[in-house]
């Protein structure tokens, strides 16, 4: 094994394991912080895989990818937790106990649905694959389960930084311009939901999707 | 003038007009000399479209910005439909918005203005992109300027609905990126270039390289994902929140072109699918797309007691027909599913605008609450039940002949059982549709439902240029039912799936 | 195998005479960062000695598990610690220095003190056995998982098998298998050891005491026993997770010099380790019993990924 295969298996580690601790943690303020790391741990990736294939653009790529996840949004998800402890996930749809079980079986089911992709490629890259896969999985599993408006941000970038992470594992990255594109339209959405999350507390007093319960049949 | 010029240009006005328009609205504002800009950005667009449809017809596509744009028959046809709906619902805005500042509610027309004008240019980009990632860029660009659009009311319902519908949308556009990454994939290891890897023609013209089982799961994601967007089970609960909260326009833009837009998509998707591995995969998935949504559909309409949330079920129940026409995927089902997105479009445009003047004579959306509509307000239950007996598939309005030909190409695909299974709940949504209807438009004036809100407003008559879209919508709709001349060329090249 | 054996020894008698001077350092640690002057290093040896002076006292009515719990307790931790690779991977207890047996082994003393909180009879000693057995059922599942990730890269079980072959290829240590297994191991090690954020070690508060509550009824030489085992097991718990995590300084032979410097290498890690602990602890509050098994449902998780992970990536 090759110095940048176990670096790219560290790295994909860490972006696992920080998908995790957000499944973990309750605290949005905490969930941001692993939100960094596991953005950090993505533009790691594009590193190596630019070092590795020898794709100079995938620098660039990977200082962007750093700068907005890593950077930006988690600091634009920080600033929209307001001084009150209501933020803090206090009653998802299942415990967190139970999350986590079904996040074991999310991540054995994220390897088996990626056998196909796996195949297609006998590299490093190709084998740590179902890693972004688990990831897209759990941030589905928070988007689900959790009732604040703010968790439901995190799991949807965990979501975001799950599919992208499989973009460089695939095929090191979409074509620059999908990639910014991409990148700029999940910043936009992630500034509309904040704008709504204002307004949520404006209206409702709180960021409680429960109490959204006005529209239904 | 040189031909790369021309395309250049061709394909590029429909994007940059309603750009202009936009940044105009947000410069200047909304007001007497800017409220029309909106319209005439659109009617640019039907103008282009109907450029790029002769050009497409007589020369092939048109291709531009090294390929990054493109246009085939399906985007020259999509391209109609967006602009003939856009120039309408535009042109229903003025009267919309004076009434709401008449009544002083509603957000602010200035972004209003700018944010409508955005959201075509993003649908007519997402129609011209040339590349699956361009696309999907402008189909989840369309979710972020409309976020606000259906949260224009600022009320705990409009909130509401825009977070679900926000939230919701990008999940499943998201799954549909996964999907174009995994293709992406296959794509690069079946031998094509970056440049061309997420190219549909591309793609189609490669397939056979394409490794079966990946582009199975790419498939699977993208139906699922574009379907989101086009208000196909199992990631629909959004649709009926954000079309009842919307303004009425916008309500007709997103329900008569956004879900085209999208399931175009899917469309493209197919294409390459089917090249790749057989019709059956994405047929099996797209059957059960379609029934499953008919069902909900009809399930609903059934106990519904809201006009809007009604109108929003019945274009889940349209998709739900023109995602089975897609499985079918013969000839004659692909035409007459492109038919039925122009029809659909141009009959939901006029009920939903015509529902927003419902809304704001009665101030109310409950069914229970409306009476006698015919007697009160003749002109305005006219052009309701006109609209409404072209959305049910009424001749002479087009949705008949459509879904005639959904019908007749299904049996011929021998897909009888699916097929009539369709049918049937479209049946059941035909009843309750027309159940619902006839309640708010009959009856008797002296004696109110209970529970009637005072009728203060009830004075109010329909401006003229409140009704000349309207009008002109359905006379479209009856004219394409009648003959489809102008556009059958179009059909049947977009319906080959070729040029 | 007079070498080996004498490996063995040595490790036992490091582990029995450190372990009461690891916990002295890390108390002194915590009370100079907590701004007090601290008893010293050496006070564990000095209640001990003291307790070990005083006439035996039982309650009344005891039987021979609460009688034989200390004893057991010392026991277990001396055999783990005769067989787990500490500075050298020749022990005598080669053959049996299994991982799923050191498991068994460190269990066995856990379930041996939760009968002798059964056996006095009292509220406290019921409720602390009840908690320390349910922080056991949930801590196994997720040392086994974590167990089986790291003997699946090497095909083994075997203790020493396992340390030698990471000390042969330094590099795989960082790769995400190891690394998930060894986040998953510490914290059950935490949970095993009763430290914060599981059991606070130095609270007597009845609602959160967890191992206190067990041992509330000993006194005398069988309490110092107590304390002894407990502190042992912790020394053992902590060298056997740098042995498998960070192995560097574990001789591969018996030569006198190799092994010194092990021994010096063994102190080092455990103490840094020890130090880690006793520094994070002033930083966190216990966990609130009913999330501990969050907390162990995480680790399970983690030691679900390394196996995964190991299975897949390598």
């Amino acid at each position: 094994m090759s110095a940048d295969a176990q670096l790219l298996d560290l790295a994909a580690g860490a972006f696992l394991l920080a998908a995790v601790a957000i499944l973990w943690r309750r605290d949005v303020r905490a969930q941001t912080a692993w939100l960094s790391l596991q953005g950090a741990a993505l533009a790691a990736i594009a590193v190596i895989l630019g070092a590795d294939q020898a794709h100079p653009e995938l620098y660039a790529v990977a200082a962007a990818v750093g700068l907005l996840r890593a950077v930006v949004l988690p600091a634009l998800v920080r600033r929209a937790v307001t001084a009150r402890a209501e933020d803090r996930e206090s009653a998802p749809l299942i415990n967190v106990g139970a999350s986590l079980l079904a996040a074991v079986a999310l991540v054995l089911l994220a390897y088996a649905v990626a056998q196909p992709l796996v195949r297609l490629e006998a590299t490093t890259a190709a084998r740590a694959l179902p890693v972004g896969l688990a990831v897209v999985l759990i941030g589905l599993l928070i988007l689900v389960t959790r009732r604040k408006a703010l968790s439901q941000i995190v799991g949807f970038l965990l979501l975001d930084n799950g599919i992208t992470a499989i973009a460089f594992l695939a095929a090191a990255g979409v074509p620059i311009l999908v990639e910014f594109g991409v990148s700029f339209d999940l910043l936009l959405a992630v500034l509309v939901l904040r704008v709504l999350t204002a307004r949520m507390r404006a209206v409702f007093g709180g960021s409680d999707l429960d109490e959204m319960r006005e529209l239904h049949d | 003038m040189d031909r790369t010029l021309t395309d250049a240009a061709l394909l590029l006005v429909p994007i940059a007009a309603p750009l202009f328009a936009a940044a105009v609205y947000a410069v200047a504002g909304w007001g007497r000399a800017t409220a029309h800009l909106g319209t005439a950005a659109a009617a640019l667009i039907l103008a282009s479209g109907i450029a790029v449809a002769v050009s497409v017809a007589h020369d092939g596509p048109l291709t531009t910005l090294g390929g990054w744009l493109h246009a085939d028959a399906l985007s020259a046809f999509l391209l109609l439909v967006i602009g003939s709906v856009a120039t309408l619902a535009c042109a229903a805005s003025p009267a919309y918005l004076a009434a709401e500042r008449a009544a002083d509610e509603g957000g602010s027309s200035r972004r209003y203005g700018a944010l409508v004008s955005c959201f075509l240019a993003a649908m007519c980009l997402g129609t011209l992109a040339g590349n699956l990632g361009l696309a999907w860029i402008a189909i989840e660009a369309t979710t972020i300027v409309t976020a606000f659009l259906v949260g224009h009311h600022h009320t705990r319902a409009a909130l509401e609905a825009a977070w679900k519908y926000t939230v919701i949308c990008s999940v499943g556009i998201a799954l549909a990126l996964l999907g174009i990454v995994v293709l992406y994939d296959a794509a690069r290891h079946a031998g094509l270039s970056e440049a061309t890897a997420l190219n549909p023609a591309a793609l189609t013209a490669h397939a056979r390289a394409l490794d079966p089982a990946v582009t199975r799961m790419a498939t699977a994601f993208m139906i699922l994902g574009f379907g989101a967007k086009a208000g196909l089970a199992p990631l629909h609960a959004w649709l009926p929140d954000a079309h009842s909260q919307a303004p009425a326009p916008v309500s007709a833009l997103m329900s008569g072109v956004l879900l085209a837009v999208a399931f175009s998509q899917i469309l493209r998707v197919k294409q390459i699918a089917d090249a790749a591995l057989g019709p059956a995969f994405s047929r099996t998935l797209l059957l059960i797309a379609g029934l499953a949504t008919l069902a909900l559909a009809a399930l609903l309409l059934l106990a519904q007691r809201d006009y809007k949330r009604m109108l929003a079920y019945s274009s889940m129940e349209h998709m739900g027909l023109i995602a089975v026409a897609a499985a079918i995927g013969t000839r004659l089902a692909l035409a007459a599913l492109l038919l039925h997105i122009a029809g659909h479009g141009l009959a939901k445009t006029v009920a939903f605008t015509a529902s927003g003047h419902l809304l704001q004579a009665e101030r109310t959306t409950r069914i229970a609450q409306i009476r006698a509509l015919a007697t009160r307000r003749p002109a305005l239950a006219g052009i309701l039940a006109a609209a409404l007996l072209a959305l049910l598939g009424l001749p002479p309005f087009s949705l008949f002949a459509s879904e005639l030909g959904i019908a007749r190409a299904g049996f011929a695909a021998h897909l009888g059982i699916p097929v009539a299974a369709a049918f049937v709940l479209a049946l059941v949504a035909f009843a309750a549709l027309a159940r619902h209807t006839a309640a708010m438009l009959l009856g008797d004036d002296e004696a109110p439902a209970a529970g009637a809100p005072p009728k203060t407003a009830a004075t109010a008559r329909l401006s003229l240029a409140a009704r000349t879209p309207l009008i002109t919508g359905l006379t479209a709709v009856a004219a394409l039912g009648i003959t489809a001349w102008p556009i059958n060329t179009l059909l049947n090249l977009a319906a080959q799936g070729g040029r | 195998m007079i070498a080996a054996l004498l490996v063995s020894l040595i490790q036992v008698l490091i582990v029995l005479l450190g372990a009461p001077l690891l916990v002295g350092a890390m108390r002194q640690l915590r009370a100079v960062m907590e701004g007090r002057v601290g008893g010293g290093v050496l006070q564990p040896w000095r209640d001990l000695l003291k307790l070990l002076r005083k006439a035996p006292q039982r309650p009344e009515g005891t039987g021979a598990a609460f009688r034989l719990a200390p004893l057991l307790g010392v026991a277990c931790c001396a055999v783990a610690a005769a067989a787990i690779p500490l500075i050298s991977t020749r022990t005598g207890l080669d053959a049996a220095a299994d991982l799923i047996a050191v498991v068994a082994l460190l269990t066995l003393s856990t379930a041996a003190l939760a009968l002798a909180g059964l056996d006095t009879a009292t509220a406290f000693g019921g409720m602390g056995a009840s908690r320390e057995m349910t922080i056991t059922a949930l801590a196994e599942p997720a040392i086994l998982t974590a167990v089986f990730a790291l003997a699946a890269k090497v095909g083994s079980t075997n203790l020493p098998a396992i340390v030698a072959t990471t000390l042969g290829h330094g590099a795989r240590l960082a790769s995400p298998a190891t690394l998930l297994a060894a986040v998953a191991l510490g914290v059950v090690v935490l949970a095993e050891t009763g430290r914060l954020p599981v059991d606070n070690p130095a609270t007597h508060l009845e609602l959160t005491m967890v191992h206190e509550a067990v041992v509330l009824e000993y006194s005398g030489p069988d309490l110092a026993l107590i304390e002894l085992g407990a502190a042992m097991r912790l020394t053992v718990l902590l060298g056997l997770w740098s042995s498998l995590f960070a192995p560097w300084g574990v001789a591969t032979s018996a030569g006198p010099t190799r092994l010194l410097l092990a021994l010096a290498v063994f102190a080092g890690k455990t103490l840094a380790l020890g130090a880690l602990i006793a520094a994070a602890e002033v930083f966190m509050a216990k966990l609130r019993l009913f999330r501990v098994p969050e907390l162990l449902a995480g680790s399970f998780l983690l030691a679900v990924l390394a196996v995964t992970a190991s299975f897949f990536l390598a």
